[in-house]
């Protein structure tokens, strides 16, 4: 056994797998979400019936903005889940929010599926910056305060929703 | 139907390569040639099972039998014949046993190619490579498998990743990448199969030498493809961005380049030394950390699929082969008396092997700075816990200083001779090239050239180069002037005569392009935002870009909006080009196609940021000679094939000896 390979072998692996192993645990895609527990950015944009919305003037109202599409799976799937939602809360806002979509397909799919709050368009898509938003759906929990409580990225179940509604009060 | 026949060829090959693995090892410990004998047929069991398998998921890929989990993941009824195809490699389990297939083939081949040899060290080469065979048949029968039963089955699935759909490119860049990455067990084997026999002897160098060349074209071109591929498709502008996964295809390129350099002295020694074995072992280890940087979900990058349960799975199979590797070369080393290396007298300081020698360390050297930077984030992340990115700025400070040394070793170390040389010889080899190099770049100069690294490299290319063609014009010289014969025929002649020398030249002159071409494209790039209103025009950079309107064309599986420029230089019309976004379904982004104008002098590269009716913005990129990058890295590989030459006409004079 030639000891000088053997320890120069162990002095590259012991590091190597430690360093290697490290990487398990963390999402290297994960962006940091500063947004939980940071201000909600204020935006001000109309709805797809023409009604202007500002975030600022609600405050004192807790909110849930929900990032969505047509064309986007998960989206539709959760569409029923908020719409049951937003109407056993009346004393939360629900708020849509367009993502890469045409406000008229959008119009269509609404009046098959229901709508029980209203769904903004942003055509800048602005909001999608400021909120950094990687893809649809994703929605936020803001507090009365106007701080984000919770951010959930993708398809919402019934008890993620309803814990999220909790965080609210 | 199709999950039951699948998983059934597999669990064949799998067999068939535990088998193959009890049999090799039997054949290597007792020198059997009848275990040997086994090993083969288990060998091309496996081979065939893996081969069926894969044809079978190309076969439900092609029927959108969305009952295979695989399909139900990647097909779509939408998508042409030929991407659903390519898709077999477009995801992970897919890619896995597309993986296991290439392993099978190439311990097929290597199983048929070597049925003469040794059966101890046949035996032994074998079993590595079933061994690593196994693992991932292992992952693709498990945890991994494409042919799961998806039941009820979905009528419809979601198509692959639009990036793949998008060039085709990615119906060869992924294949020749694999042909090369997968390869790289094969002298592996070669060499744990030297070590355990004690077998080091130049025949079974010649050997590993042609296997090596044939593998190492495969990486090469493979690397290069990539790069075109990412310049024709993801509409940066750029063909490198020192990526993990690009990083993890280049660190095995280096050590196996060196290893290459190293086999040619080993040979004239007759044997393998410390410094060939371990450069093979490492760019083995090296293809498996980078397969671990892609499938694990530990490295953020283009590539890297999202996290999965196999990641653990590999690092331990990482971990297992390093220290095997290890322990076999320790437990090996004194008992086969292995020289660390050649240990050069002081006359020697200046010859052809102290040559190979620094290039060798500078290629070690370049394959370790990349290293460092691709698991950097990690390193920082473990100590600190926070995220960092190394990108271009830490490559490109480091790298250049090692580039150029080697651009500088590739003209000295072949115009020195062999065992040292006498201060007349070195003059007359090293003069007339220096001289050159030195008026090219005061040429260039005056001409404006004002980068001090591109002006560096251009010096010491030039150098190379003309070092390089002094040795290929040598053998056509004495050709032509020994017979007589046509001179059309001497380069053939030439290269048959000496096709070692001619393929590592022409390889050497193919990375001189490449370092020319690189050099001028970065830093003489030119690159701009650009808006244009309908039937308008701008100008740029000598170009006037006129819009002269979108169309719009559905395809069943994307819609793509595309906008027609008129490109003028100066009055030379150079035609339409039409950068187009696409947008697939379930997809958020848009994904552009840029459209390119490829001359020598440079490249216009259009991308399209925004296409209306009335008004188009685009990113336009000028940038020189980039061309010559791709044209540059084909010579590369045309080199190592031609290298490769002799070794199959020496096999057929021992054929017929025998």
């Amino acid at each position: 056994m030639n000891w000088k390979v053997l320890a120069a072998g162990a002095l590259v692996i012991v590091p190597l797998i430690w360093i290697l192993a490290s990487g398990f645990g963390h999402d290297p895609h994960a962006i940091p979400t500063t947004t939980i527990g940071s201000p909600a950015a204020d935006f001000a944009l109309t709805s797809l019936e023409g009604d202007p919305v500002q975030l600022s003037k609600l405050r004192g109202k807790p909110v849930v903005l929900n990032f969505w599409s047509t064309w986007c799976g998960p989206c539709v799937g959760e569409h029923p889940l908020l719409q049951a939602a937003a109407r056993q809360h009346p004393e939360v806002v629900f708020l849509g929010v367009l993502y890469g979509d045409e406000p008229g397909r959008a119009r269509d799919y609404l009046k098959r599926a229901g709508s029980a709050y209203p769904t903004l368009v942003d055509e800048s898509q602005r909001i999608v910056v400021d909120y950094g938003v990687a893809g649809v759906p994703e929605t936020f929990f803001i507090a009365a305060d106007g701080t984000i409580v919770e951010k959930v990225s993708g398809g919402l179940g019934q008890a993620q929703l309803l814990a999220a509604l909790e965080k609210l009060k | 139907m199709i999950p039951t026949l699948g998983r059934a060829l597999l669990f064949l090959g799998l067999g068939a390569s535990a088998a193959g693995i009890s049999a090799g090892v039997i054949a290597g410990w007792r020198r059997s040639s009848e275990a040997a004998r086994w090993t083969r047929n288990l060998t091309y069991v496996s081979a065939a099972a893996f081969g069926l398998a894969a044809l079978l998921m190309v076969y439900a890929l092609l029927v959108h039998d969305f009952s295979v989990a695989y399909v139900a993941d990647v097909g779509s009824t939408t998508t042409p014949a030929m991407i659903s195809v390519v898709s077999l490699w477009s995801s992970l389990e897919g890619s896995m046993l597309f993986w296991a297939f290439i392993a099978a083939a190439y311990a097929g081949f290597f199983a048929w190619g070597t049925r003469h040899d040794d059966p101890a060290r046949v035996g032994w080469s074998l079993a590595v490579q079933l061994f690593v065979l196994l693992f991932f048949a292992l992952l693709v029968a498990g945890e991994a498998t494409p042919f799961a039963l998806i039941d009820p089955t979905p009528t419809e699935g979601p198509g692959p990743n639009p990036l793949l759909q998008n060039h085709i490119l990615m119906a060869v860049h992924p294949p020749t990448l694999y042909l090369g990455y997968v390869g790289m067990a094969v002298p592996f084997a070669m060499a744990v199969a030297a070590l355990a026999t004690g077998k080091l002897d130049a025949s079974w160098t010649r050997t590993m030498r042609s296997w090596s060349l044939f593998v190492w074209a495969f990486l090469t071109l493979g690397i290069v493809l990539g790069g075109w591929w990412s310049y024709e498709v993801l509409g940066w502008g750029g063909y490198w961005a020192w990526d993990p996964v690009e990083n993890a295809s280049l660190l095995p390129w280096l050590t196996f380049t060196a290893f290459l350099h190293s086999l040619i002295v080993a040979e004239r020694r007759g044997r393998l030394g410390l410094l060939a074995l371990v450069l093979v072992i490492a760019s083995f280890l090296l293809t498996m950390l980078g397969t671990f940087m892609t499938r694990s979900g530990v490295f953020n990058s283009v590539h890297s699929f999202t996290q999965s349960p196999v990641g653990p799975v590999f690092l331990g199979f990482l971990a297992l082969c390093l220290v095997g590797s290890v322990l076999l070369l320790a437990a090996r080393m004194d008992a086969l008396k292995i020289e660390i290396g050649p240990k050069p007298r002081s006359a020697e300081l200046v010859s052809r092997e102290a040559g190979f020698l620094l290039a060798n360390l500078v290629l070690v050297v370049f394959s370790a700075t990349v290293l460092l930077g691709t698991v950097y984030p990690l390193i920082n992340q473990a100590i600190t816990g926070e995220q960092v990115s190394v990108g271009g700025p830490y490559y490109e400070t480091m790298t250049l200083p090692l580039i150029a040394g080697l651009l500088a070793l590739m003209g000295i170390g072949p115009a020195l001779p062999w065992g040292g040389a006498s201060t007349p010889v070195l003059l007359r080899q090293l003069l007339p090239p220096t001289v050159i190099a030195i008026a090219v770049g005061a040429i260039a100069k005056v001409m404006g050239l004002d980068n001090s690294w591109v002006h560096l490299t251009l010096t010491l290319a030039t150098f190379a180069a003309v070092v390089s063609f002094r040795e290929i014009w040598a053998p056509i010289g004495a050709a032509l002037r020994r017979s007589g014969e046509p001179a059309w025929r001497a380069p053939f002649t030439a290269m048959a005569a000496s096709p070692r020398r001619m393929g590592a030249h022409i390889a050497h002159l193919g990375v001189v392009v490449m370092a020319i071409s690189i050099g001028f494209s970065t830093a003489y790039k030119q690159e701009a935002e650009l808006n244009i209103e309908l039937g308008q025009s701008t100008e740029w950079n000598g170009y006037t870009i006129g819009f002269l309107g979108a169309e719009r064309i559905d395809d069943p599986h994307r819609t793509s909006t595309r906008a027609k420029l008129a490109v003028f230089e100066g009055r030379h019309d150079l035609g339409e080009l039409m950068p187009a976004l696409n947008k697939y379904p379930r997809m958020s982004q848009s994904i552009g196609t840029p459209a390119v104008i490829n001359r020598p002098s440079e490249d216009l590269y259009i991308s399209a940021v925004r296409v209306a009716s009335d008004q188009v913005s685009i990113r336009a990129y000028v940038q020189p000679l980039v061309s010559w990058v791709w044209l540059g890295g084909i010579l590369v590989v045309l080199g190592g094939l031609v290298a490769a030459v002799p070794r199959l006409r020496r096999r057929r004079e021992q054929e017929r000896e025998a």
